[in-house]
């Protein structure tokens, strides 16, 4: 027990020399809101508005239950910050380390390397939810978004997904430790995972061989859940199943993610490779 | 200029190709990416604008009405290639010169008695393999996936549209180009621009549905007369002769603007010697 209080020392303190460096610059904050905002968001709400008629989204209306274009759109990006906090500041921050010649002096430290990755986590969990804050402020504000009060519902939901996205973090951490040349591998997995989530579209408009795969992504649950209590949107599955699905894919990813990093670690403390790149 | 530096800047722009080119290859992961997003980027829109229209016809002729076109995965295709391409052309030679600074290579390569043109674009010639490579996916992506007809004549006109957009894009890169030398670390311009030709240039949306305050920033800016010139003749059949007020537009923006960056690079160049911060980054 100990020691554990002190790995979860050290993730914090980890967390915030994260977040000290992020406050150094302003600017990467602002990016971090502004950002989803021209690269996807008002594109998107653009094109959406082209299949307006009569100034109602009956299109999404139809497939989804709701014709609220920009709450469906900004809640998508909530859980699509989820993915890429994961995907970026978890697991190819590693690459940033390795760039810097920091990682192997960090990794001789008494503390786990699993920590060293979770102390990330937690500051980049921490900035995500900060800036889909402010989005969907944004959004109610200067777009119109009407979200239901329900939406308080579905936080729950999204606890549980960035449990399963520090799962997914360490996985796509492990690769980033073996392939020595990862910004490809991360920006289209990341890409990936985010679309095949339902963050830009509804999943049932995927085709027939690529929706079992939605299924198997807690992001999927989470942003479904959180459409169904802030736009009451019809749920993809029964709310109980995707709870269900939630707390299953938590574990499991957690479990998954922890041991597949813990085998690359020990595969390159062997090798002798870790200082490469 | 003599014949014989002529014919040593033009050995010199083939060997600043060459050497992009080999190393280009060196990364693998690089190849896949030029596979992989000129398809995955515009087909995650024609997912989203699925979802917009649903089963509804009323939707989907309100799409057709704005934007010109019933073919909505071409309409959605074009503009990203074109945005992808658009990308390259402008951030090329900006990048080529920041990768040589941060490398420390570029205060050695000024020393050369080469054109500074071969070391702006020399580097981006490399790319021109890669927009062509590009442009061929996602024609056969929209012809054999989504069964737009592409014909011959129409592909011949869009190569001019293209080719008309050339001066206007490559002014446009050298801009970004003299800014690197003058304050060496862009990326926060290069976002800040990308957003802007993101919000109103239409590469997902005609820029029909833009308040109006936006379509005249949108008419301000060159990528606009590309995209919906390129989809005027691929996917609606338009003649050049049609399009002449358009191209007109492109042509006299990028004479202008390729004027303002030789005068805009002069500038910079000369800062950077009396200052010597050629190296400094």
């Amino acid at each position: 027990m100990p020691a554990m209080n002190a790995e979860l020392r050290a993730a914090l303190a980890i967390a915030r020399k994260e977040l000290r460096i992020a406050r150094r610059y302003p600017l990467q904050l602002v990016n971090e809101v502004l950002q989803p905002l021209y690269q996807f968001l008002i594109p998107s709400l653009l094109l959406g508005a082209t299949f307006l008629v009569g100034g109602r989204a009956i299109g999404l209306e139809a497939v989804t239950g709701t014709a609220d274009l920009v709450g469906y759109l900004f809640l998508g990006v909530v859980v699509g910050s989820l993915v890429s906090a994961a995907f970026w500041e978890m697991a190819f921050g590693l690459k940033r380390e390795m760039d810097s010649g920091t990682l192997e002096p960090a990794w001789l430290t008494p503390t786990r390397p699993e920590t060293l990755i979770l102390g990330r986590a937690f500051s980049a969990m921490l900035i995500a939810v900060a800036a889909s804050t402010v989005l969907v402020v944004i959004g109610m504000v200067l777009f119109g978004a009407s979200l239901r009060d329900g939406l308080l519902l579905a936080f729950p939901a999204l606890a549980l997904a960035s449990v399963s996205m520090v799962g997914v973090g360490y996985l796509v951490a492990s690769v980033v430790l073996l392939i020595r040349e990862p910004n490809f591998f991360v920006d289209a997995t990341n890409w990936l995972f985010a679309m095949i989530s339902g963050v830009a579209f509804p999943v049932l408009v995927l085709p027939a061989l690529i929706q079992p795969l939605a299924y198997l992504l807690p992001t999927t649950y989470a942003v479904d859940l959180l459409r169904v209590y802030a736009l009451d949107t019809r749920p993809l599955l029964d709310p109980a199943l995707e709870w269900l699905a939630l707390v299953v894919l938590a574990v499991a990813t957690i479990r998954l993610g922890l041991t597949a990093f813990g085998r690359t670690e020990r595969r390159m403390r062997i090798r002798g490779t870790l200082g490469q790149h | 200029m003599s014949a014989t530096t002529l014919a040593g800047d033009l050995r010199a722009f083939g060997a600043a190709a060459l050497k992009e080119w080999r190393l280009l290859r060196r990364y693998p992961s690089l190849l896949v990416g030029f596979l992989f997003w000129p398809i995955a980027l515009p087909l995650a829109y024609v997912f989203q604008a699925r979802g917009f229209a649903g089963d509804s016809q009323a939707a989907l002729d309100a799409f057709a009405q704005r934007a010109g076109t019933t073919e909505v995965a071409g309409f959605l295709f074009l503009g990203w290639a074109a945005y992808m391409w658009i990308s390259m052309v402008l951030w090329g030679p900006g990048t080529a010169l920041r990768t040589e600074q941060v490398r420390g290579s570029l205060e050695a390569l000024f020393m050369t008695p080469v054109s500074r043109l071969v070391i702006l674009f020399g580097p981006v010639l490399s790319q021109v393999v890669w927009a062509v490579w590009m442009f061929s996916i996602v024609a056969a992506t929209m012809t054999l996936v989504f069964g737009v007809e592409l014909a011959v004549a129409s592909a011949l006109r869009a190569l001019a549209v293209i080719f008309i957009a050339v001066p206007a894009l490559y002014g446009l890169g050298a801009l970004f180009a003299a800014v690197v030398l003058r304050f060496g670390e862009v990326s926060a311009l290069v976002q800040g621009v990308r957003g802007l030709f993101t919000v109103f240039c239409g590469m997902s949306f005609p820029i029909a549905v833009l308040p109006e305050w936006g379509r005249a920033v949108a008419l301000a800016l060159p990528p606009t007369y590309l995209i919906g010139d390129l989809r005027h003749v691929l996917l609606s059949g338009a003649g050049l002769v049609e399009l002449i007020p358009d191209l007109a537009i492109l042509l006299s923006l990028g004479l202008l603007l390729c004027g303002l960056a030789v005068v805009a690079f002069r500038r910079t160049e000369r800062y950077a010697r009396r200052g010597g911060s050629l190296a400094q980054y």
